[in-house]
């Protein structure tokens, strides 16, 4: 017994204008994508002939496979960097530090940009990496380079740097919810079993945290993948990775292409997202 | 090695990793908003040529291209309407799925969908759709929808939590006094779902107002505060951008600092003072 | 040839254990000796200290002061995994990734026994604790009484000397409390082990430990076998603890003949000075009277007698318990087997006494 009775006409009709504005605004925009890259002909128009032309004629094109590989790699290396950085700093604040205090102020040290724009943070990297940058001069005043390295900004280490600064705690945050939810007594358990510490983290910490790992990694993926924003502020439009590629296209007035470049993203995130599902069940971790 | 020192070891090992990703995640907001102070004959990076309030003065008195103040009411507007959408929306929507209806597991993987489609697809499928029923994008109309549509899972997802963290008997409670349901949701379940209410309206509220990539595709001329720096960044760089940047964060932080005042103060009045 | 002298060593000694955390005293000076296969009880309120006495001796927490010895051999400063120990913790503790078998076999695999010898023993064990059917399944398929049958079996495996358990039976249904009891003494009897068992519950203490070690704020209050604690509580504390005590306040007056005049406010009484010193006159001292061993209507005979009125008459158990009042509200229990007709009526007033070797004098508290 709640305010709300299980199966009701009342739960139906709660959950209609959510639901209907998700179709509104994703998912018939996302089938719309998919119909228009498949359209043959010249204007933008339903009528167009049904065609797999766009596809074979983007294919087709040696650097834009090469540009998809890329994009797959770049994901890749953020994926791994974030991922062990992140368990790291996860596995630092949940279990290392034990006075609530500083647990408190270092989580929200870690956690308060993420509430700040996106934007603005990857803007924030370029008077940051650049040659009179505050990263050269720190590393000048310690000796450790004698002249200010130029290829920080606009270049593939700016980026990835940048992208790891932001989406570390994406991956981080999974883990520290599957962390703190282990009860200590399971730890002591398997020490108590003759389990010494390393132990005890592979065989019964990793395996428990894997859902949270997998879940962090799925979503540095997504984030990577479409990333563009990053890619034009750090990498000042001398590199490109796919979702520069739809932004060129898009402007350009190339509807087809930029259809197919972003079916041919939806498809990579599909199957990023299956693999994912096969390891963990994401519903588990609500419970 | 003794077992206590190899514990001790990791534990700093570890601790600085997370401090050196610390210094490293907040070094570039602090270097803009140390350069924001720069002088009038000051660039975009070091040496800062003096310090004054030039570029904040810049922003505020610039009535040209690089006048930020409309954008900044629009976005401002914007986040506005789309926290209290997400609001009503995804408290509907939570307590729909405690009434478990038919369709309710694929309900929530539709809601999980907005999260996980990237801005740049749904804001592109949403400028199609618009352009084939032959509608004007605009930033109060075509954005709002899609910035709703960003908002509403995260708001969706704290609601669920809040609700699955609450004690329906409760309401029982309040049903067994004779209470209708209508006003045991009122009286009961309402305040003290709250905070969690409040953290969703601040979701929806700063989602929206930092949103770029959906907005691109979707507010037609008059563009967002986001959509104006961009421009400006490809315009060119001047320290004025870090002012900007520096006040929509420092916004931002104030907003985050407040909430959690509040959210204190409200926990300390329900322990009740002590003695 | 006469052969060396064989030394049993004890399976456990604590010496002088004192735990703190900032200014809260968890463990106070706890001394503790257990003979090889003894079942030790450690009984008392929450919070009083016997989790972290436990968890010390597990390598769990680490005293600030004093020694922990296991089979002799010093361990206080060791980490738990090399102790020779298991632990029952309270809510099992079970690792929910991995199948009972599998979790069965977990201490064979850290002590690293080759497979073919870990799979023999888990099918031994899962077999001689019933659970073979149960070998596959994960512990959230368990039920509650499964789960304790599996944290036993994966404790046990590996034949540790001593095994801790922390409340091993307070997460399980009442119902089925009384068996898993039988089950557990019956198998300490058989294995040897010496048994550590931390409860609040005395019906456990007393029907299971060969020793009960009674602990209130941080400190021992009293250690022996059931029978003495039960009929010789040394402190006042021991005594309002276990069901069943009046306890009386009073004052020390004169002894005469091994008996001690002890003036209360419900008058004055001779209690049997047994093996303690004689108090000095007028020092404050505290003796209990089981409510059983009280007597009703007591001819001149008696020298204890009370005039008490009856408050309420309730059953307790097998008893029947009567809440008697006397003089300034003091409160008085009389329990009479429960069988037997019912004497004293509700407001009836009544004089109640029991002869002098019932009442049993408490040691002094330090003041």
């Amino acid at each position: 017994m709640s305010t709300i009775r299980a199966g009701s006409p009342a739960a139906f009709w709660l959950a209609l204008p959510a639901g209907l504005w998700m179709v509104l605004a994703v998912v018939l925009p996302v089938l719309l994508i998919v119909w228009v890259s498949l359209w043959g002909g010249q204007g933008v128009s339903p009528n167009n002939p049904i065609t797999f032309d766009n596809y074979a004629r983007f294919l087709a094109n040696e650097s834009y496979r090469w540009l998809i590989l890329d994009t797959i790699g770049q994901a890749a290396m953020i994926m791994a960097i974030t991922g062990v950085l992140g368990y790291c700093i996860a596995y630092f604040l949940t279990v290392k530090v034990t006075s609530p205090g500083w647990r408190i102020a270092l989580f929200l040290a870690f956690v308060i940009p993420f509430w700040t724009s996106t934007l603005i943070r990857a803007i924030a990297f370029v008077p940051f990496l650049g040659v009179n940058g505050l990263l050269n001069q720190l590393l000048i005043s310690l000796g450790l380079i004698e002249r200010p390295i130029q290829a920080f900004l606009y270049s593939r280490l700016g980026i990835s740097m940048a992208q790891v600064s932001l989406y570390t705690l994406l991956a981080s945050g999974p883990v520290v919810y599957m962390l703190s939810s282990i009860p200590l007594a399971l730890r002591e358990a398997a020490m108590t079993l003759k389990a010494p510490p390393i132990i005890v983290f592979w065989r019964i910490i990793l395996p428990l945290t894997l859902p949270g790992i997998v879940i962090g990694q799925v979503l540095v993926f997504l984030n990577v993948l479409a990333d563009f924003i990053t890619v034009t502020t750090v990498g000042g439009n001398k590199l490109a990775f796919l979702g520069n590629l739809i932004l060129l296209f898009y402007e350009g007035s190339q509807i087809r292409s930029t259809a197919v470049v972003s079916v041919l993203l939806m498809i990579l995130m599909l199957v990023g997202v299956t693999v994912a599902l096969r390891v963990v069940d994401i519903r588990k971790l609500g419970s | 090695m003794h077992w206590k020192t190899r514990s001790r070891l990791t534990g700093w090992v570890l601790g600085t990793v997370t401090i050196g990703f610390l210094l490293f995640q907040w070094a570039p907001m602090f270097t803009m908003f140390t350069l924001s102070f720069a002088g009038e004959t000051g660039g975009t990076t070091f040496p800062m040529n003096g310090v004054s309030l030039h570029w904040y003065r810049n922003l505020w008195e610039a009535d040209l291209f690089d006048d930020f103040k409309p954008p900044m009411l629009r976005s401002f507007l914007l986040a506005l309407a789309c926290s209290a959408t997400t609001v009503v929306l995804s408290v509907c929507a939570a307590q729909a799925m405690r009434g478990r209806f038919r369709g309710n597991g694929l309900y929530f993987y539709l809601l999980l969908l907005g999260l996980m489609a990237p801005g740049i697809l749904v804001g592109f499928g949403f400028a199609i759709l618009t352009r084939l029923l032959g509608i004007e994008g605009s930033w109060n109309t075509t954005a709002y929808v899609v910035h709703v549509s960003w908002a509403l899972p995260f708001g969706f997802l704290t609601m669920l939590a809040v609700f699955n963290r609450f004690d329906p008997k409760l309401e029982e409670a309040a049903l067994t006094l004779g209470a209708t349901r209508v006003i045991a949701f009122r009286r009961i379940t309402w305040p003290i779902i709250l905070p969690g209410v409040i953290g969703t309206a601040l979701f929806g509220f700063s989602l929206s107002y930092d949103e770029y990539a959906r907005t691109l595709f979707t507010a037609g001329s008059d563009g967002t505060l986001p959509l104006a720096v961009m421009a400006q960044l490809d315009r060119q760089l001047t320290p004025e951008l870090y002012a900007i940047g520096s006040v929509t964060t420092a916004m931002s932080l104030i907003v985050i600092a407040l909430c959690s005042i509040g959210f204190w103060l409200r926990a300390r009045a329900l322990r009740g003072r002590p003695a | 040839m006469a052969a060396p002298p064989v030394i049993r060593q004890l399976d456990l000694e604590l010496r002088n254990i004192r735990k703190r955390y900032g200014s809260f005293t968890a463990v106070d000076d706890v001394s503790l000796k257990v003979e090889p296969g003894q079942f030790v009880c450690l009984l008392g309120p929450s919070g009083c200290g016997k989790t972290t006495t436990l968890r010390c001796v597990a390598g769990l927490e680490e005293p600030d002061q004093g020694g922990i010895l296991i089979g002799g051999r010093e361990v206080t400063g060791d980490p738990p995994w090399k102790r020779d120990i298991a632990m029952m913790f309270q809510d099992f503790a079970l690792f929910p990734h991995m199948s009972v078998a599998r979790q069965v076999g977990f201490g064979l695999e850290m002590l690293k026994k080759p497979k073919a010898e870990i799979a023999k023993r888990v099918a031994e064990v899962l077999a001689s604790f019933e659970i073979t059917q149960l070998a596959e399944r994960r512990p959230g398929q368990l039920s509650g009484g499964q789960k304790q049958r599996v944290a036993l079996a994966r404790a046990m495996i590996t034949e540790p000397r001593i095994l801790l358990l922390d409340e091993p039976i307070g997460a399980l249904d009442y119902s089925l409390r009384e068996t898993v009891m039988l089950e557990l003494k019956s198998l300490q009897r058989r294995t040897g082990i010496s048994f550590i068992w931390v409860t609040h519950d005395q019906n456990e203490a007393f029907s299971l430990g060969d020793l009960v070690v009674v602990m209130n704020h941080a400190k021992i209050e009293q250690q022996g076998p059931p029978q003495d604690i039960l009929s010789r509580p040394r402190t006042p504390f021991v005594a309002g603890f276990i069901q069943g005590n009046n306890v009386f306040h009073g004052k020390a007056g004169r002894a005469q003949g091994g008996v001690l005049e002890v003036e209360t406010p419900l008058g004055a009484f001779g209690v049997p000075l047994l093996d303690l010193a004689t108090p000095a006159p007028g020092s404050p001292l505290s003796f209990s009277v089981r409510a059983e061993r009280l007597i009703e209507r007591p001819d001149e005979s008696v020298p204890n007698r009370i005039a008490l009125r009856c408050i309420t008459v309730e059953y307790f158990g097998a008893f029947r318990r009567h809440v008697l009042e006397g003089a300034g509200g003091a409160v008085v229990k009389y329990d009479q087997f429960g069988a037997l007709p019912q004497s004293i009526r509700e407001g009836e007033q009544i004089t109640l006494g029991w002869a002098a070797e019932n009442g049993v004098l408490h040691r002094a508290t330090p003041a």
